[in-house]
C-alpha cells in the first residue's frame, strides 16, 4: 500500500484496507475469509448512533500545542469545540505545559451553501492567524462543504503565500466512511504531508503514538534504560517536535488502529522503522514489543536484560493473581486494536473470552499485513465467537444477556454501565495505558479480581433498573438487523 | 376562478424549454390567462423573452445581498401581457450548490406569497438534467402537479426525457405529480413526429403538441421577444397559440412508465430513420 502524500485526500478504511462494520461469526472465520477475499461487511437495516470520523481527526490535531483547527461547516459540526477547549487545556495543565490551540467553526449558513463560501473561509483563516498566531492551521471540510464541492484545497494553496506557518487542508466529510478510525488516518495524513520535514540527522527518539500520554513519565523512565527518548504524539506535541519525527529511531503506538497510518507512512516515506509487533499490553505484548524495539534500534542485549530484571519482580505477582482469575468468562467490546490485544491479555490471565465485539475490523493494516494482534491469536490457536458491531449497544446488550459472562470489558465512555445495569461486573479500559507493561498488567489483573469480588454495585443496580429492551430482543439473534446474514 | 395549475417544464439542456415555455406563456396570456413563470436555472435566462431582457435581480442574489427580509416586488417583474416573472438564479458556475439554491428560492417564494389567487398558471422552467434533489424541488411537496417534457427526435433528447420520467415516477407515488405529455420542439430529424408518438406511447403518455422548426423563433429571440409579440401574424405564432390551447384543454395526466435503454434504442431503430433512401442524411 503506497501512501500518497501529494494528495490532501485520504481514501477511507473501507477502500484502502477493506475494513468492515458488520459481521458475525468467529475469529478464525473472520481471519480465513479476510485471507481468501470472501469477507464482506454487512449493513444494518437498523442502527444506533456511532461516531463521526471528523471528531477523531480534528480532536487528534487539536491536541497538538498552539495550532488552529478551522472546521468549515455548519455550526453543529464543530460541536466538539467546547470539549476540545476543556480537554486540551486540562491535558496540557496535567503535563505542566501550556497550549493555545483553538478550534474554530466557520458557521456555514444557507447562503454559504448555495453560493459557496471560500472567500469567507479565506477571511476566517487570515483572521485566525492574526488573532491567535498559531504554529499551524488545519482547515477541514465537513459534510456540507463536501457535498457542494467547496474548493478548500485552492483556498489553502492561495493562503500559503500570505501565512508563514503551515496551512493544511483536511478532508473530513463524515459520510464518506462508517469507520471513525478513518479520522485517525486523516489526522496522520495532515501531519505527514503538512508538518513533518525530511530528516537531517538521526536521533535516539521513539515516536510513540498514543491518546492522552497518561504513562508518559513512566515510559520516559523505561526508555532511559535503553538510551532512547519517547516522543508522545499528538497530545501536547509541539509543531517543532512533529517536524522532526522523521529523524526518530522508530515509531510505535499503543493501539494499532490509532497508529498504523503514521507508523507505516514514516517508514515508507523516510525509512523510520515501524514496530510491527503486537502492542505492549500484557506480558506477551510488552515483551514482544520491547524485543522488536531492541531489534530495530540495535539494543537487543540491554533490552533483554531489562526484561529479565522486570520479570523477576512482576511475573510472580501476576501469577499469583492469575490463579484467582482462572476459568472466568468475559465478553469484550472495543475498537479492533484493543479488542484483539485485550483478548490476548485476558487469555494470558486465564480468562476465556466467549464473545468479542470489535467496533470495526481492518482486514489488513497499511503495510498490507494482517493486524499483528489478530495474527498472534490465530498463530496461538485462540478462537472465540466474534462480531463486528459498529458500537451498536443493542447488540452488546443482547450478547451480554445470552452469555451472562463474569466480566464485561469495554473502552468507550458510557458503554460499561449497560453491563452493570444487567448485573454484570464491568471494567472500563478507558486509559490506554491501563494494561501497559508488567506493572500495569499486574494492576489490571488486580482490578479484574476486585471487580468480580465486589459485586454489590452491579447487583443493587440491576435490581433497581429497568432496561428499555423487551424480552423479544433478548430472544433474537444479533444478526436480525444485519442485512445478508439473516 | 379556475384552480391554479402549477406546471413544471423539463427536458434536455438546450432543447428549447425556456423558448417553448415563454412562447406558450404568450399564447396563454393572449387568452386572458394570468401566468407566473419561475426560472429555475442558475443562468437566470428563463424569462428573457417575456421581459425583453434579463431580469435585473434573481431571488438568490437578493437573498444574498439583502438577507431574508425581502419584498416580493424586488424579485418579481412584470413582463409581456402582464406575465409575472421570477428568476431563482444561483451560484457562479463551479461553486456552491445550485440545487440547494432552487430549494431555498422556491420556499422563499411561497413564504412571500408569490402564488396569489388570481393566477391561472405557474410555470417552473427547470435546468436540463435533474442532476440532484434540488432540481426535483418543483415537483415535490405538492408544488407542480403537471409536467411537460420538451423533447425532439434526437436520441439524447429522448434519452433525457426517459430519465426525467424516472424522476416523475418516483414523486408520482407520493406527491401526486403527473406527466401531461411530451412537447416536441422539432429538430427536423427523420420521421420525427412518428418517432415522438411511439416514444410517448411507450412512456404511457401523449405527444401533446408538435412545434415545427421555424427560423422566426431565432429572430424573435435575438429581439428579446416571444414569437407572438415579434410576429403576431406568423405561422409560428399560431403554432404557439395552438400549443397554449392544447395545454388549457389537456385532460390526459398519467404516471409515466419509463423504458429500458434497450427498449428506447429499439424504438429509435423502428421509427427514427427513413428506410428507403440509403445514405440520405439530409435534415
Amino acid at each position: 500500500m503506497t501512501i500518497n502524500l501529494n494528495s490532501s485526500n485520504v481514501g477511507t478504511r473501507e477502500n484502502r484496507l477493506g475494513s468492515i462494520t458488520g459481521y458475525i461469526g468467529s475469529l478464525s472465520d473472520l481471519a480465513s475469509q479476510s485471507e481468501c477475499g470472501t469477507l464482506r461487511g454487512c449493513a444494518r437495516c437498523f442502527s444506533q448512533s456511532s461516531s463521526c470520523l471528523s471528531m477523531c481527526a480534528l480532536s487528534e490535531l487539536n491536541r497538538i500545542r498552539n495550532v488552529a483547527v478551522i472546521h468549515h461547516g455548519p455550526a453543529g459540526c464543530s460541536v466538539v469545540a467546547s470539549l476540545q477547549e476543556y480537554l486540551t487545556k486540562q491535558l496540557a495543565a496535567k503535563r505542566g505545559v501550556t497550549t493555545n490551540s483553538v478550534y474554530i467553526g466557520t458557521d456555514m449558513n444557507e447562503r454559504d451553501t448555495i453560493f459557496g463560501s471560500t472567500e469567507k473561509l479565506r477571511d476566517i483563516v487570515l483572521q485566525v492567524n492574526e488573532r491567535y498566531h498559531p504554529e499551524a492551521i488545519f482547515v477541514s471540510s465537513s459534510c456540507a462543504t463536501g457535498i457542494i464541492g467547496e474548493d478548500i484545497d485552492s483556498v489553502v494553496d492561495d493562503l500559503k503565500a500570505d501565512i508563514d506557518v503551515p496551512v493544511i487542508a483536511v478532508h473530513c466529510e463524515g459520510f464518506k466512511s462508517r469507520i471513525w478510525a478513518t479520522g485517525f488516518d486523516i489526522a496522520d495524513h495532515a501531519v505527514l504531508s503538512g508538518i513533518v520535514k525530511p530528516p537531517k540527522q538521526k536521533r535516539n527518539t521513539i515516536n510513540f503514538k498514543n491518546f492522552y500520554e497518561s504513562a508518559r513519565d513512566e515510559i520516559i523512565e523505561i526508555f532511559s534504560h535503553f538510551d532512547l527518548e519517547p516522543i508522545f504524539l499528538y497530545c501536547n506535541s509541539s509543531i517543532e517536535e512533529l517536524e522532526h519525527i522523521s529523524e526518530a529511531a522508530a515509531t510505535t503506538c499503543i493501539c494499532g488502529t490509532l497508529g498504523n497510518y503514521l507508523g507505516n507512512g514514516l517508514e515508507e516515506k523516510y525509512g523510520v522503522p515501524y514496530i510491527h509487533s503486537i502492542n505492549p499490553l500484557g506480558v506477551q505484548g510488552f515483551e514482544a514489543w520491547l524485543r522488536e524495539i531492541g531489534r530495530v534500534t540495535d539494543r537487543s542485549e540491554v533490552i533483554e536484560n531489562y526484561i529479565q530484571e522486570q520479570r523477576a519482580i512482576y511475573i510472580p505477582q501476576i501469577d499469583e493473581i492469575k490463579r484467582e482469575l482462572q476459568g472466568l468468562k468475559a465478553v469484550i467490546g472495543m475498537g479492533p486494536g484493543y479488542t484483539f490485544e485485550v483478548t490476548r491479555v485476558l487469555n494470558e490471565l486465564g480468562i476465556e473470552v466467549v464473545w468479542a465485539l470489535a467496533w470495526h475490523y481492518d482486514k489488513k493494516y497499511e503495510d498490507g499485513q494482517v493486524p499483528p494482534a489478530m495474527k498472534y491469536l490465530l498463530d496461538n490457536q485462540i478462537d472465540f465467537e466474534a462480531s463486528v458491531s459498529d458500537q451498536q449497544n443493542y447488540e452488546v446488550i443482547n450478547i451480554l444477556n445470552k452469555y451472562k459472562p463474569d466480566l464485561f470489558l469495554s473502552r468507550h465512555p458510557g458503554s460499561t454501565v449497560w453491563a452493570s445495569k444487567q448485573g454484570i461486573p464491568a471494567v472500563s479500559v478507558q486509559d490506554e495505558f491501563m494494561i501497559f507493561g508488567y506493572k500495569h498488567t499486574l494492576e489490571f489483573a488486580k482490578t479484574l479480581l476486585d471487580t468480580i469480588r465486589n459485586r454489590s454495585f452491579e447487583d443493587n443496580l440491576a435490581k433497581r433498573v429497568k432496561l428499555p429492551y423487551t424480552e423479544w430482543w433478548y430472544q433474537q439473534n444479533i444478526a436480525s438487523f444485519m442485512e445478508s446474514i439473516k | 376562478m379556475a384552480q391554479l395549475r402549477q406546471i413544471a417544464i423539463y427536458g434536455k439542456g438546450g432543447i428549447g424549454k425556456s423558448t417553448t415555455t415563454q412562447n406558450l406563456t404568450a399564447g396563454l396570456v393572449e387568452q386572458g390567462k394570468k401566468v407566473l413563470v419561475v426560472g429555475c436555472d442558475p443562468k437566470a435566462d428563463s424569462t428573457r423573452l417575456l421581459l425583453g431582457g434579463l431580469a435585473q435581480r434573481t431571488v438568490l442574489d437578493t437573498l444574498r445581498e439583502e438577507g431574508e427580509d425581502i419584498d416580493l416586488s424586488s424579485i418579481m417583474k412584470e413582463g409581456y401581457g402582464g406575465t409575472k416573472c421570477v428568476e431563482s438564479g444561483g451560484p457562479e458556475p463551479g461553486v456552491g450548490c445550485a440545487g440547494r439554491g432552487i430549494i431555498t428560492s422556491i420556499s422563499l417564494l411561497e413564504n412571500l406569497g408569490a402564488y396569489t389567487d388570481d393566477l391561472d398558471f405557474v410555470f417552473y422552467d427547470v435546468l436540463g438534467d435533474v442532476v440532484c434533489g434540488g432540481f426535483a424541488m418543483p415537483i415535490r411537496e405538492g408544488k407542480a402537479k403537471e409536467i411537460y417534457i420538451v423533447a425532439s427526435g434526437e436520441m439524447m433528447a429522448l434519452y433525457a426525457a426517459n430519465n426525467i420520467a424516472k424522476g416523475i415516477q418516483r414523486y408520482a407515488k407520493s406527491g401526486g405529480v403527473r406527466l401531461g405529455g411530451i412537447i416536441c420542439n422539432s429538430r427536423n430529424v427523420d420521421r420525427e413526429q412518428e418517432l415522438l408518438r411511439a416514444f410517448s406511447a411507450e412512456l404511457g403518455t401523449q405527444l401533446l403538441y408538435f412545434v415545427p422548426r421555424d427560423n422566426i423563433v431565432q429572430h424573435a429571440e435575438i429581439h428579446k421577444q416571444t414569437v407572438i409579440q415579434y410576429a403576431p401574424g406568423s405561422h409560428q405564432a399560431q403554432e404557439y397559440r395552438n400549443l397554449a390551447e392544447a395545454v388549457i384543454n389537456n385532460q390526459n395526466f398519467t404516471i409515466p412508465t419509463p423504458m429500458t435503454q434497450e427498449r428506447l434504442e429499439e424504438i429509435l431503430l423502428e421509427h427514427g430513420m427513413m428506410d428507403n433512401i440509403p445514405e440520405n442524411y439530409h435534415i
